[in-house]
């Protein structure tokens, strides 16, 4: 049975309370790469939102499959293959409706394929037992969870790139100092809601 | 050693084909990092530091320029030969792009050619500069740091 | 046997099929251009291609050849065409190529640019004559221990129309760890009047893909590809005196223009001084013709210099590097009062550093002409 929460509720907490990046921190290969850039960490952000949005959709389907036959099991592999077509020929979609977008999203399309948080999000949705429309609705929202929070990212980081860092912290070990003060930060939200 | 994703991308900018028709590995299967480490190695056998090997190359790149297209004697020990070509070649590590500017050096003490003769470009010096890449075995502009030592006068 | 053996891999293999037909069916549907039109300089040419090809290679096949001096490889900067419709902005891989104003003019790299929608392009208006040559390699001569003279024979019914001093693109196979084929610019030395044949001087570049093809591998007999005549190189049709300088296989173009010159009649109305650079006497080629022509024209003057003449051979000649000969001449050989244009051929140090003696002379540089590549 779906979980008994509104979208509304769902919606923010997927962009706050469980942000999937500073509380389940999921997809931080590309978060702490991608935003040494504010107009990269932007095109970014925006990609996983729709790619997380389509194939948290994409992947309750394929998973009520998948349970039908019995071989749930088999889901992480199949979760991925969507992942990767769904990717592609979003690219191809948007090469062609949009060149402009295509062009600022750039190499972080393809590169999305790869990030964890996508997988993690339709992994959730499984585990929580979320109905189709709570699965788009958490997509949606954890896309634009994830979209704050390396835009957040990249701007301390411009403005620490003025700050007097010693040495031995520059670089990755600010960022990760950084994170870890946005992630005590977003758990303050945690009284607001609370989802599983 | 293990080949870190950077120098994995490179590598594979090598290949013929990518920057060049030619690429950069020659008949060479070693990964990169392992061309690099037994090239260093040999640099240090033969006493030769990168810094004052790639600046006298640097020197007479700039000597072989004057020469308008045409052979120039440099310092009565080298003739130098400076091709330049239209356009730009990019590095395969993806920091810069370079001119088409190749030397041919050869050895020539008091102005008589000894036939030894080695062959650089300004992409090739700024692959042994930065990245201490000689090029693999079989590369046309691979950099033998003991010919280097020889002709270089080191 | 449990049915769930089957069940789990025709599963995946079904799902991975359909994404598959999928991918392929938006493939069809999204990448299909479908007829596009190009249209060139405001209608003088129109042309039907089918979209998604790059710019150079969607013009190569209707015959119009931009030149490149790489082959669409995106090294050489060469292939620019003026894109009026708006396809977007600059990709990364031409901003380095372009100058500020030609980004601010819509000027593209066509080998980097799709064709993905009816496009309004503007191009050199040569460029319609330019196009793809077959020939036989008729014979290959050495001039000198580092210059061969290639001489092609066009196939039946083919007929170059040229104008002296322009290029044309040399194509030569794959041969030995090279996989593909390359092209490389090289100035046409033959006589525009000889329309059967072109002929080319390629001196051997170390490391030069095709120059070292030229020089080891190609036979007489052999079939070449030729894109040509390219550039904007030819002598201006008025009567000042010319300053032509040249070194090593810089010399073809000029072989072209002096015999043009001859057939014409225009080398007894124009003062001509040729101006040819070499390191030793090893390195002089055509030295017979020249100073012929220097004997019976008399206002065709030749001066060739040596910029390091070796002990043992024996050098009557200038000796120096060419730009300090022709400084010398302007300085005090050449008349002053006329007016003079300068003709150029060679690297690109060279061209420089001929402009800056001729610009010292008095010489405005909208009358020095050349084509930048080597």
């Amino acid at each position: 049975m779906a979980p008994d929460i509104g979208y509304f509720s769902l919606f923010l907490a997927s962009i706050l309370t469980s942000n999937i990046l500073l509380a389940n921190f999921l997809g931080m290969c590309s978060f702490i790469s991608i935003s040494k850039d504010i107009n990269s960490s932007n095109g970014l952000g925006m990609a996983v939102t729709l790619v997380l949005t389509i194939t948290a959709g994409v992947n309750w389907a394929i998973l009520q499959l998948l349970q039908s036959l019995g071989i749930v099991y088999l889901r992480f592999i199949v979760f991925i293959i969507v992942i990767a077509a769904v990717v592609q020929m979003l690219e191809m979609i948007i090469d062609r409706i949009s060149p402009r977008l295509y062009m600022s999203l750039g190499i972080f399309l393809p590169l999305i394929t790869v990030n964890c948080a996508i997988l993690g999000v339709s992994l959730f949705m499984e585990i929580r037992n979320y109905s189709f429309l709570q699965s788009i609705v958490y997509g949606f929202g954890s896309g634009l969870g994830w979209w704050l929070a390396i835009m957040a990212l990249a701007a301390i980081r411009k403005k620490t790139e003025k700050a007097p860092i010693p040495a031995g912290l520059q670089g990755a070990g600010i960022t990760m100092i950084t994170i870890g003060f946005m992630a005590m930060a977003f758990i303050g939200f945690s009284g607001m809601l609370q989802v599983q | 050693m293990k080949m870190s994703p950077e120098y994995t991308k490179a590598q594979e900018r090598m290949q013929p084909g990518v920057i060049t028709s030619d690429g950069f590995l020659g008949d060479d299967t070693r990964p990169i990092v392992d061309i690099i480490a037994a090239d260093e190695q040999t640099m240090t056998k033969l006493g030769l530091d990168f810094e004052t090997m790639c600046s006298l190359m640097h020197r007479l790149v700039a000597e072989g320029r004057k020469g308008l297209g045409e052979p120039v004697t440099v310092q009565n020990s080298w003739v130098a030969r400076v091709d330049e070509a239209r356009g730009f070649l990019a590095s395969p590590f993806d920091d810069g792009i370079f001119r088409k500017i190749n030397v041919e050096l050869e050895l020539a003490p008091n102005g008589k050619p000894t036939g030894e003769k080695i062959l650089y470009s300004e992409l090739s010096l700024h692959l042994i500069e930065k990245h201490h890449f000689f090029q693999g075995k079989g590369s046309p502009f691979r950099l033998d740091p003991a010919q280097a030592k020889k002709v270089l006068r080191l | 046997m449990n049915p769930a053996f089957f069940i789990a891999p025709l599963a995946i293999s079904a799902v991975s099929a359909v994404l598959a037909a999928l991918i392929s069916l938006t493939d069809k549907i999204v990448n299909n251009y479908g007829e596009v039109t190009i249209n060139i300089n405001g209608g003088k040419k129109k042309l039907q291609v089918n979209g998604g090809a790059p710019l150079l290679f969607s013009l190569a096949e209707t015959g119009i050849y931009v030149p490149s001096a790489c082959g669409g490889r995106g090294s050489c900067g060469a292939c620019t065409v003026k894109v009026k419709t708006d396809i977007g902005p600059h990709l990364p891989t031409e901003t380095p190529y372009l100058t500020k104003e030609q980004i601010a003019d819509d000027v593209r790299l066509s080998c980097q640019i799709k064709v993905k929608q009816d496009l309004d392009i503007e191009i050199p208006e040569s460029l319609f004559n330019i196009r793809k040559f077959t020939g036989v390699v008729e014979r290959i001569a050495d001039l000198t221990h580092d210059i061969k003279e290639v001489y092609i024979k066009l196939e039946d019914g083919q007929e170059a129309n040229f104008v002296a001093g322009q290029y044309g693109q040399f194509e030569v196979p794959p041969y030995a760890k090279i996989r593909e084929r390359t092209q490389r610019a090289y100035s046409m030395s033959s006589a525009p009047s000889d329309k059967g044949h072109l002929e080319f001087l390629v001196r051997l570049v170390p490391g030069g893909i095709v120059t070292t093809y030229v020089h080891e591998h190609m036979k007489e007999g052999e079939k070449v590809n030729v894109v040509a005549p390219v550039g904007e190189f030819h002598v201006q049709d008025n009567d000042s005196t010319m300053i032509c300088v040249a070194g090593g296989s810089g010399m073809a173009p000029f072989k072209s223009i002096f015999n043009d010159m001859i057939e014409t009649g225009k080398i007894e109305e124009r003062d001509v001084w040729y101006f040819f650079g070499a390191r030793t006497t090893k390195d002089l080629f055509y030295m017979d013709w020249l100073k012929e022509l220097d004997a019976k024209y008399d206002r065709f003057h030749f001066i060739a210099a040596l910029s390091e003449p070796q002990s043992d051979e024996p050098w009557d000649g200038e000796t120096g590097l060419i730009t300090d000969v022709l400084g010398k001449y302007l300085e005090s050989v050449i008349d002053q009062e006329k007016t003079k244009e300068g003709y150029l051929c060679g690297s690109p140090g060279m061209l420089d550093a001929c402009m800056a003696v001729m610009r010292k002379h008095d010489m405005k540089e909208e009358n020095i002409y050349f084509d930048k590549f080597a």
